[in-house]
């Protein structure tokens, strides 16, 4: 029963209630080995009609659509896309950093929210998912399944990931990009408090090899806002350095920084295609993962 | 090492405590957040931990330099200029060699005490000797050869002076400097040795103790010679227990001796009178052998030319419109003095040496005092002379300023009235009841009868304040000029102003100043403490030259009340001890006043304070 309880903790029953009918569809083509939602890259016989084209010598007669022969006196063929599963990696960052929270909920803890609910919305559709947990260098893999329980254990995983070292998210892309031998998604929730040009070119990685990437920069509150009011001595999480700051000094420097690095993902990362989206763990997750999808899937 | 005029106020510097304390408490008054975005703040304006710290100390030392600096300031620190103070200790014996310790068996007394108070003293401490009794010697400046004080002790030997404690507690308190000390006083602790001398001041620190040589036997001394028409009277005063008889001899010109057989009471004088007596110089000697030695013969100059009067100088020289009650009380007594008018015009008209030949002048008014009279009187007093001087309206203080001349700044300002209405009477009293001016009143109580609804307030440098009115003011002051000295009254003498001249203590009190004042340059006579310093200080005749040129036989003799064998016992004399200290801690206090006043530390501590606080205020203003 603690186990059961424990393996849940991150998957939330409102998240769960609020995923609904969603679903999350890979934009790109997805090279799968079940039957799903995601295109694949193999034409067939499948029950997604994809498109006409006129008949030419050796085609399979069968393909052909007499209805449109009979209203159009012409000879063509049906194209019908197999429809499949697909591999999703879901990356979790799990440096010193993310164990930062202002409101009684860190960024972790939040992105394993994340984590799971995504894992638990991939499992339904029935893609295989896979947990990456990184720092500066990949902590735990889990491979992508779709087997029966692969979904606890997943949840099993999360809730015993450690507290990492020191940020380096690029590092442990490149390395998670090499790996992969199919193309499929990768989802990948960080608070991104790196290098940007870095960390792009280690997601970039991912779309060299064919697979989409979507991103959920996960931040607190007081990252995004800087609220402090009293001289502070700020204490870096990753390193222990210590800055002693007015706030009143400081602030506009920073909310320029936080800002700029925010803009920078964001651009940097659209300009490639890759989905980008800004989290505050002080948003309800399930209101913040539901624009999110129904968004994503008004623009598929 | 600073010395601090107010050193209670360094007490302030305990308020450094305060930011101290502060800092402590609120070592992180900052709140700490561990935050993860850190990496952004670098390049803002921000300060790094290390120097934090380093600036919060800086701010501390601000701000506890600038609470220790204003509690220095206000302790008004200074540089004693005089040299350091010595790293040892000082034993100074101060031996009394008074003619009251020519008595038998007490001067060996007095050598056993002093060898022992020098056997006694710290083995760390330095020793000394000094001799005194009208003055002091220092025989054996501080050293560290026993032995040559010891010996300097056995050359000891009592002379003809008085015992004057002031003279040789000054000397011994030289000696000892400024450095930890003690002073034994080996004497036969003699009353008469309080009388007023030079002023005298002991430092706080240094301890003195009493080395008593015991009670002297019985004395019998001459303590009066005078003419009295053609006999020649003497005094004999015998301080024995019991009546005893005893031999008088007068001898004039060194002719044959004239003896006669006196019985003499019990601790009382008698006066024995000598018939017909005619010559030039006289001597009475009296036999007593176990005694005081030096007190056994008196001298005298028979016939004077002119035998002195005391001259009552007023406005217009009437004495009976403007000096009735002086001029009364001078005159009255056993010992009449011959008493002249003079008006301050009459005064510019005599001469130095006539001025010379009275013993003392009473100053009762100035109006008139021209500048020739003005310097007449002032050289009549620089020469030795004597002047009483009363406030009243007649008296101009500039005028009196330029008589006791530059060394005295006399401020004599209008008379002061107690309020209207006000039930409370002014009376006088002696701030020391030993001085010769009040020991004729007795214990001197008698004095708080006299009211003194007007006086005149008298301040003077250099003066010395022998009696203050009961509302605080000076009353009586005693200034000296050259070699003369002043008694400064605050009040008149003339029914004015007070009732004194109703009150029967204002006849002794009137005689004993002009006595006082007057003393030892009555023509014809020195006192050894007073003699000039060409004449031998040795009982006997001796040739003076007066102020006009000319030679006089006087005769030299030895104080007469060093005969009275009255005693002090060791707490009185510890108590007027006590006050000198206080004389003297007043004094070290004037002294370090005087200093601090030329140095101004002060000053520059605050200086340093605003400073140290301005830089703080600036430090604190960047990391608010």
């Amino acid at each position: 029963m603690a186990e059961r309880a424990r393996t849940r903790q991150f998957l939330d029953p409102a998240v769960v209630a609020r995923l609904g009918t969603l679903e999350l569809r890979a934009r790109t083509i997805v090279e799968g080995f079940l039957s799903g939602l995601h295109r694949s890259p193999f034409k067939g016989f499948s029950v997604e009609f994809a498109e006409y084209r006129q008949y030419m010598p050796g085609d399979d007669l069968a393909t052909i659509d007499w209805k449109v022969y009979a209203r159009s006196d012409r000879y063509y063929v049906k194209k019908f896309e197999e429809e499949t599963n697909l591999d999703c990696h879901v990356l979790i960052d799990i440096s010193a950093s993310m164990a930062y929270g202002s409101r009684g909920l860190s960024k972790f803890e939040y992105g394993a929210c994340l984590a799971a609910s995504l894992a638990y919305l991939m499992s339904r559709q029935r893609d295989a998912v896979g947990l990456t947990a990184f720092d500066d260098h990949i902590v735990t893999t889990i491979p992508a399944s779709t087997r029966p329980g692969h979904l606890r254990n997943l949840l099993v995983a999360l809730d015993q990931l450690p507290v990492g070292r020191q940020t380096n998210v690029s590092k442990p892309l490149h390395q998670l990009a090499d790996s992969l031998t199919k193309r499929g998604m990768v989802i990948v929730i960080s608070d991104l408090l790196d290098d940007p040009a870095s960390v792009a070119r280690g997601l970039k990685h991912f779309q060299y090899r064919g697979t989409e990437v979507l991103v959920f920069h996960v931040l607190d509150p007081d990252e995004l806002e800087f609220p402090f009011e009293r001289l502070t001595r700020f204490e870096d999480l990753e390193t222990g350095e210590e800055i002693m700051a007015a706030p009143g000094v400081v602030r506009e420097h920073y909310l320029k920084q936080i800002n700029a690095l925010v803009e920078t993902y964001r651009r940097e990362l659209g300009a490639v295609g890759i989905d980008y989206q800004l989290l505050r763990t002080s948003e309800p997750l399930e209101m913040a993962l539901l624009a999110y999808l129904s968004t994503r899937a008004r623009a598929f | 090492m600073p010395s601090f005029l107010a050193p209670w106020f360094l007490a302030g510097a305990a308020a450094a405590a305060v930011p101290l304390v502060l800092h402590l408490l609120r070592r992180h008054p900052e709140q700490r957040v561990r935050f993860a975005a850190v990496r952004l703040l670098k390049e803002a304006p921000v300060e790094h931990a290390a120097h934090r710290r380093l600036r919060e100390l800086l701010l501390l030392a601000l701000r506890v330099a600038a609470i220790v600096l204003l509690a220095v300031a206000f302790a008004r620190p200074f540089f004693r200029s005089a040299g350091a103070a010595a790293a040892t200790g000082t034993t100074v014996v101060a031996l009394d060699t008074s003619y009251s310790m020519s008595s038998r068996g007490t001067l060996a007394a007095g050598r056993r005490l002093a060898r022992e108070a020098i056997t006694n003293a710290a083995a760390s401490d330095r020793v000394a000797v000094v001799t005194f009794a009208d003055t002091a010697d220092a025989v054996v400046p501080p050293t560290t050869d026993r032995a040559a004080a010891l010996a300097a002790i056995e050359r000891t030997a009592p002379g003809y002076g008085a015992t004057r404690y002031r003279a040789g507690l000054l000397a011994a308190s030289r000696l000892v400097g400024r450095g930890p000390g003690k002073i034994v006083i080996v004497t036969d602790l003699q009353e008469t040795g309080w009388d007023a001398g030079e002023q005298s001041l002991l430092p706080e620190s240094t301890a003195v103790a009493i080395a008593d040589v015991g009670v002297p036997p019985a004395n019998v001394a001459v303590t009066s010679v005078r003419q009295s028409g053609p006999d020649i009277v003497a005094t004999i005063r015998s301080t024995a227990a019991k009546p005893r008889d005893v031999h008088v001899r007068l001898t004039i010109d060194n002719g044959a001796a004239v003896e006669k057989a006196v019985s003499l009471p019990s601790n009382d004088s008698v006066d024995v009178t000598f018939a017909s007596a005619r010559g030039k110089e006289a001597a009475v000697e009296v036999d007593d052998r176990d005694g005081f030695q030096a007190d056994n013969v008196r001298f005298v100059v028979l016939d004077q030319p002119t035998r002195g009067s005391i001259a009552i100088v007023t406005a217009n020289g009437d004495l009976d419109r403007d000096a009735f009650f002086v001029r009364h009380a001078l005159a009255a007594g056993g010992n009449a003095r011959i008493v002249v008018g003079l008006s301050t015009s009459a005064v510019a008209a005599q001469s130095a040496s006539e001025l010379a030949t009275h013993p003392a002048i009473v100053l009762l008014a100035t109006r008139g005092l021209e500048r020739h009279a003005r310097e007449g009187l002032a050289q009549y007093v620089k020469q030795g002379g004597g002047l009483v001087l009363a406030a009243s309206a007649d008296i101009d203080a500039q005028v009196v300023a330029d008589v006791l001349g530059p060394g005295v700044m006399l401020q004599l300002t209008a008379p002061a009235e107690l309020p209207q209405g006000s039930t409370a009477s002014r009376t006088l009293a002696a701030t020391d009841l030993r001085h010769p001016l009040f020991r004729a009143l007795g214990e001197g109580a008698s004095l708080g009868l006299v009211k003194f609804p007007t006086i005149a307030r008298l301040a003077g440098a250099g003066c010395q304040t022998l009696a203050r009115f009961s509302t605080g003011e000076t009353g009586v002051m005693e200034c000296t000029a050259g070699d003369g000295r002043a008694l400064v009254f605050g009040s008149d003498l003339n029914n004015r102003w007070n009732d004194f001249p109703q009150h029967a203590t204002f006849v002794p009190f009137l005689q004993e100043a002009v006595r006082y004042v007057g003393r030892g340059s009555g023509a014809g006579e020195f006192l050894i403490a007073s003699v000039p310093g060409d004449v031998p200080k040795k009982p006997g005749f001796a040739a003076v030259k007066g102020a006009d040129g000319t030679t006089r036989r006087v005769a030299v003799n030895v104080d007469p009340r060093e005969s009275d064998g009255t005693r002090l016992s060791a707490d009185e004399f510890m108590s007027a001890v006590t006050h000198l200290k206080t004389a003297g801690a007043i004094e070290a206090r004037l002294d370090a006043a005087q200093q601090e006043e030329g140095q101004r530390l002060w000053q520059y501590a605050i200086v340093a304070a605003i400073a140290a606080l301005a830089v703080e205020g600036v430090l604190a203003a960047r990391t608010a």
